[in-house]
């Protein structure tokens, strides 16, 4: 069963779709999905990708030494929540 | 169909290749030439299908078969390159001299805030220039590699300089590539390899010495990512029966930084025809330095497929792609090689 996207995911979804580029409704991402392998496909260099978009979206810097990168990019909600958690 | 080069083991034991280093230091350089020409022989007799992939390459170069000796002393340069990177490494007096030629149009880039990438192969000795580029003290050069194929030969030269290995950066998931973009950041150069393609990545077809072959896209899509400047780069044994011989690093303009993700695609493509005619004007210059010892043109996509490889968590191939809708042209770059 798919879950709803809550406002914040959305913007997120709308990011990811824009910044790389797919041919993909953003509304149509699962937000618990994994957003890589199985999931939506997405590999790493998507993942640095986002997270250029992210920080200058957002002005939040990604470092590689963060101990949370494995799961900030589990899902689109679990990116939106960091991000949120992260501008807080 | 031959093997993938990544599925070959990497020849010589641990040990035998830290007895080799410690002998190579303690004789000099000059014993250590001599004694690769034993060594060498061995590798050559018992490796036939290095023989047969070199005699693939020199058909391509030539339109001719080479003779039994060139491709022995293209295998004699390849020891040669990794006997002088103990000397290059360990900074022994008999480190082999370098020139450097194109830096200047590199010098920009080393600002903080800048960077840039350099697109290599596996043409002449990518160590030499680790190891010149360690010999300046300000400059940041952080090899990308997939560090699993000459893993033993990697950890003994390793032990020798151990601030050469962090510049090692083995192909990784998220972040290793977070840290390549912290490099550019501080004005460091990024070196990549461009020409072989791991099992079941995607690749592009380009002409290459005259026949189809495939390129990895991993190091382009890589490359406009990171938005700096593409230099190709390589570091080329130039060497004389003598033993007189000097590396010659080479620095060559690719392509200015990528537009937004958009217009990507062509960009990747433009890069990619760049990348491969530089990189054949450059085997024509020192045919002997091609270090790939396999048929080139025979290598095609269908490796392992993606996510087989059990608990690494994460997907750490550079380029890996699963297929799914791409709506920007740089599916063409991919596509043409997958179909």
């Amino acid at each position: 069963m798919k879950s709803e996207q809550t406002d914040f995911e959305r913007e997120i979804a709308q990011l990811l779709v824009s910044s790389l580029n797919l041919a993909l409704d953003p509304v149509s991402i699962d937000p618990e999905a994994p957003l890589f392998r199985e999931g939506l496909g997405l590999d790493s260099i998507d993942m640095l990708e986002i997270a250029l978009a992210i920080s200058q979206h957002y002005g939040i810097q990604m470092r590689s030494d963060d101990p949370e990168n494995a799961t900030i990019f589990a899902s689109l909600r679990a990116l939106a929540a960091a991000i949120k958690a992260r501008r807080a | 169909m031959a093997r993938a080069w990544f599925e070959k083991r990497e020849r010589g034991s641990g040990w035998g290749i830290r007895i080799a280093r410690t002998l190579a230091l303690a004789l000099g350089r000059r014993t250590g030439r001599a004694l690769l020409w034993p060594i060498t022989a061995y590798f050559f007799c018992f490796l036939p299908e290095g023989r047969a992939g070199l005699r693939r390459y020199y058909e391509a170069l030539d339109g001719r078969r080479p003779s039994r000796r060139t491709v022995f002393a293209h295998y004699l340069t390849f020891a040669r390159t990794i006997l002088d990177r103990a000397y290059l490494l360990a900074r022994h007096r008999d480190a082999p001299p370098y020139e450097i030629r194109g830096f200047e149009a590199v010098i920009p880039c080393l600002e903080r805030g800048r960077g840039a990438v350099l697109l290599g192969a596996h043409l002449g000795s990518f160590e030499a220039a680790r190891a010149a580029a360690s010999l300046r003290p300000q400059l940041k050069v952080q090899v990308i590699m997939n560090v699993g194929v000459s893993r033993k030969l990697n950890e003994a030269l390793a032990a020798l300089d151990p601030a050469a290995q962090d510049s090692i950066l083995s192909l990784g998931g998220a972040a290793s590539l977070l840290r390549v973009k912290e490099i550019l950041a501080e004005g460091g150069l990024v070196g990549l390899m461009g020409d072989r393609p791991l099992g079941g990545e995607p690749t592009y077809e380009a002409r290459f010495l005259g026949r189809t072959a495939r390129f990895p896209l991993g190091p382009l899509r890589l490359a406009a990512t990171l938005q700096v400047p593409v230099f190709f780069f390589t570091a080329l044994y130039r060497g004389a029966a003598s033993g007189a011989c000097r590396y010659e690093l080479v620095f060559e303009p690719l392509c200015d930084p990528a537009p937004e993700a958009a217009l990507r695609g062509e960009w990747m493509r433009r890069l990619g025809e760049r990348y491969v005619e530089t990189l054949q004007a450059y085997c024509r210059v020192a045919p002997d330095n091609w270090f790939n010892f396999y048929d080139f043109w025979q290598v095609q996509d269908g490796g392992p497929p993606r996510g087989s490889a059990p608990g690494d968590g994460g997907d750490d191939r550079v380029g890996g792609r699963a297929p799914m809708e791409r709506s920007d042209a740089s599916q063409d770059v991919g596509a043409r090689g997958e179909r």
